[in-house]
């Protein structure tokens, strides 16, 4: 088997007397889809916002090609090459494409001015590889669909290094189409086999369709670890569900 | 269904389309109807050599401040001190030309006042632009704290130090110092010595060249109205070279530089430009401080021109400059605008501010009646253009 990427070791997240994070585990390995799956209030944003460097863990160990490292700021995980693309997408509507893409590391000539065709041809050759050709760069984020967001914030954060793209909820808030689009560009980033996604999701048909890897969160700590093989379909909806059996839910509904 | 994207949905524009949904367009219209309509209805005059000069004085007063308030808004913030920045500047350079350098540093020269007195202003714009990004207050209390208090400043000091609130009477040092002369003297007077020669050359009578029309040459004598042969218009006020500077500066640092992409990025949503490693308080501090320097340079080039400095300088001179900025395609909600919209707006409110005295007939007040409707027209019309582009959000 090869090795992972990233491996985090019982990581451990206290907030004052609450315990986001009781303990978890996690491998990515480059070219697999590393699926996160658990209710609200499971510790889902709380784990990404440690491996991103936005909250230091308590306790536990994370290691980057098996050497231990610490995120002091989101620009430690970013160096680190932990590419992090959240709901919000971080997009500017008003500004374009290319602006946005290269948004805080414009690329400048000696004399300090942009290069603004070069900026636009990268940005439109990034966003082609993994599915959508834009035609026109210079087109406000305003004017493009959910699912084109997406597409530019992952080829933003490819394109600056990630090596390890964590995904928070790419597909929620879209259309059926898009939600479909933004897996095959998901897909696409997969087949290139150098990096590793953590593909955080609600949606158990999503993450059937293209994850290789499942873990599911409840509580703050890891109940299940599976994989595209071992992972059954009932069982998968009892994780999903925070470990409740189906039939003690029926139950419990039927005495009302 | 197969071979249509997503992309395909957005109506490619044509080149003319796209250069009327500009946001410099409506402010473009409305300046080329406002230069017409007063170009008629001052029979030439306001488009003569001193007319000229005269309205393009108050049009780069606007114009230099207009576009600190503009730079400032696009990145999501005002500066209603630019007014009591102006006042206070103004003060700070008067008295010490004529009582001499704080601490008993000696006599100063206008270098010296100018450079202590945009060390100052400087340093309040920075103050400002911290007070703001740290406590995260709207810098419209915030300034508008800053307005009262740097207006009241002013006046104390006036009194305290000069016993009036007023300096009048300065030497004119125009004469002597080459630093007070590029603030307050004359620039482009070749234009003038131009347009002399071409006033004298069609009107002197034996040399009239056949080919012209008599409409031409009476349309060109009017521009050269009473000349008497004798070239009476010498040049422009420096704050005209002062303006096209700072506008030019301002356009290129907005469309050409990393800077500008920080600024737009800053003001359409500071969380996404932040996470992107925008610095946006450094970007801020830095407007509030741009605001500051255009103030000074507002005062100074005053303050030069006329060598003398009151405590109402400036007055109301910060709603002016949001208004212009607005008028010329600036959101209120920051994150888009244009500086050559801002310098069309300059134009176009300078011109009707200024109209009253090439039109006697009409009443001064107008031109408040004037701005207050353009003022919201171009809100309707900025907000348009933020609808279309964030698709109607």
């Amino acid at each position: 088997m090869a090795e992972p990427y990233m491996r985090v070791e019982g990581l451990v997240k206290r907030f004052g007397p609450f315990t986001a994070l009781g303990g978890v585990d996690l491998e990515v390995y480059p070219g697999e889809v590393h699926a996160l799956l658990g209710d609200n209030g499971a510790g889902k944003s709380t784990l990404i916002k440690t491996l991103a460097g936005v909250h230091e863990p308590t306790e536990g160990q994370i290691y980057i090609e098996g050497k231990p490292v610490q995120f002091r700021s989101p620009r430690d995980a970013s160096d680190a090459g932990i590419g992090t693309v959240y709901q919000d997408l971080a997009l500017n509507q008003l500004m374009s494409v290319t602006r946005n893409f290269f948004m805080g590391r414009e690329m400048k000539t000696a004399f300090g001015t942009l290069k603004m065709d070069e900026m636009d041809q990268i940005a439109h050759d990034e966003m082609l590889k993994i599915g959508i050709d834009f035609s026109d760069p210079t087109q406000a984020v305003g004017t493009m669909s959910g699912g084109q967001r997406q597409t530019l914030a992952i080829a933003r954060a490819i394109y600056f290094g990630a090596k390890v793209l964590i995904l928070d909820e790419p597909t929620s808030a879209l259309g059926q189409k898009q939600q479909m689009e933004v897996l095959k560009t998901v897909m696409r980033v997969r087949k290139r086999g150098d990096i590793a996604i953590i593909f955080i999701t609600h949606n158990e048909i999503h993450s059937r369709l293209i994850a290789d890897r499942y873990t599911f969160l409840a509580l703050g700590k890891v109940i299940g670890a599976e994989t595209r093989e071992t992972l059954q379909h009932d069982e998968m909806r009892r994780l999903m569900a925070g470990g409740a059996e189906m039939a003690d839910l029926e139950q419990e509904l039927a005495a009302i | 269904m197969a071979d249509r994207s997503e992309s395909d949905r957005l109506q490619q524009e044509t080149r003319l389309q796209r250069m009327i949904r500009r946001p410099e367009m409506g402010a473009f219209v409305v300046m080329v109807v406002i230069i017409f309509s007063l170009l008629i209805a001052s029979d030439g005059k306001a488009f003569n050599a001193l007319g000229l000069k005269n309205n393009i004085k108050i049009i780069a007063q606007y114009g230099i401040i207009a576009t600190g308030a503009a730079m400032l808004m696009i990145a999501g913030e005002f500066d209603l001190s630019i007014g009591s920045m102006i006042g206070f500047a103004g003060m700070s350079m008067a008295l010490m030309l004529k009582w001499g350098l704080p601490f008993g540093l000696g006599e100063a020269t206008p270098f010296m006042a100018f450079f202590v007195t945009l060390l100052m202003t400087l340093t309040i714009g920075w103050i400002i632009g911290n007070v703001v990004v740290r406590s995260g207050l709207s810098s419209f209390i915030v300034t508008l704290a800053f307005l009262f208090f740097l207006r009241g400043t002013t006046e104390v000091s006036f009194r305290l130090i000069n016993q009036s609130t007023q300096v009048s009477g300065l030497p004119d040092y125009k004469e002597e110092s080459w630093f007070a002369n590029i603030l307050g003297g004359e620039v482009f007077g070749w234009f003038y010595d131009l347009w002399f020669r071409i006033g004298t050359w069609v009107t002197s009578g034996t040399e009239y060249p056949a080919r012209l029309p008599v409409e031409t040459i009476n349309f060109l004598a009017a521009l050269n109205i009473n000349r008497r042969l004798e070239q009476w218009v010498t040049g422009f006020d420096a704050r005209f070279l002062w303006w096209l500077v700072i506008a030019g500066v301002a356009w290129f640092v907005m469309s050409r530089t990393q800077l500008g992409n920080w600024i737009y990025a800053t003001g359409d949503n500071k969380e996404s430009a932040r996470a992107n490693g925008v610095p946006v308080n450094k970007v801020k501090i830095g407007l509030f401080m741009f605001t500051a320097f255009c103030a000074t340079m507002f005062a100074a080039c005053q303050v030069f021109d006329t060598n003398t400095s009151d405590a109402a300088k400036g007055n109301l001179m910060e709603l002016f400059a949001i208004a212009i900025a607005v008028v010329g395609g600036t959101l209120m909600t920051g994150g888009f605008g244009s500086i050559l919209g801002v310098v069309f707006g300059a134009i176009t409110v300078g011109l009707v501010a200024n109209a009253v005295f090439f039109i006697p007939a009409i009443d001064g007040a107008w031109f408040r009646v004037f701005l207050g409707a353009i003022l919201l027209a171009a809100v309707f019309a900025n907000e348009r253009i933020r609808k279309r582009i964030t698709g109607g959000i």
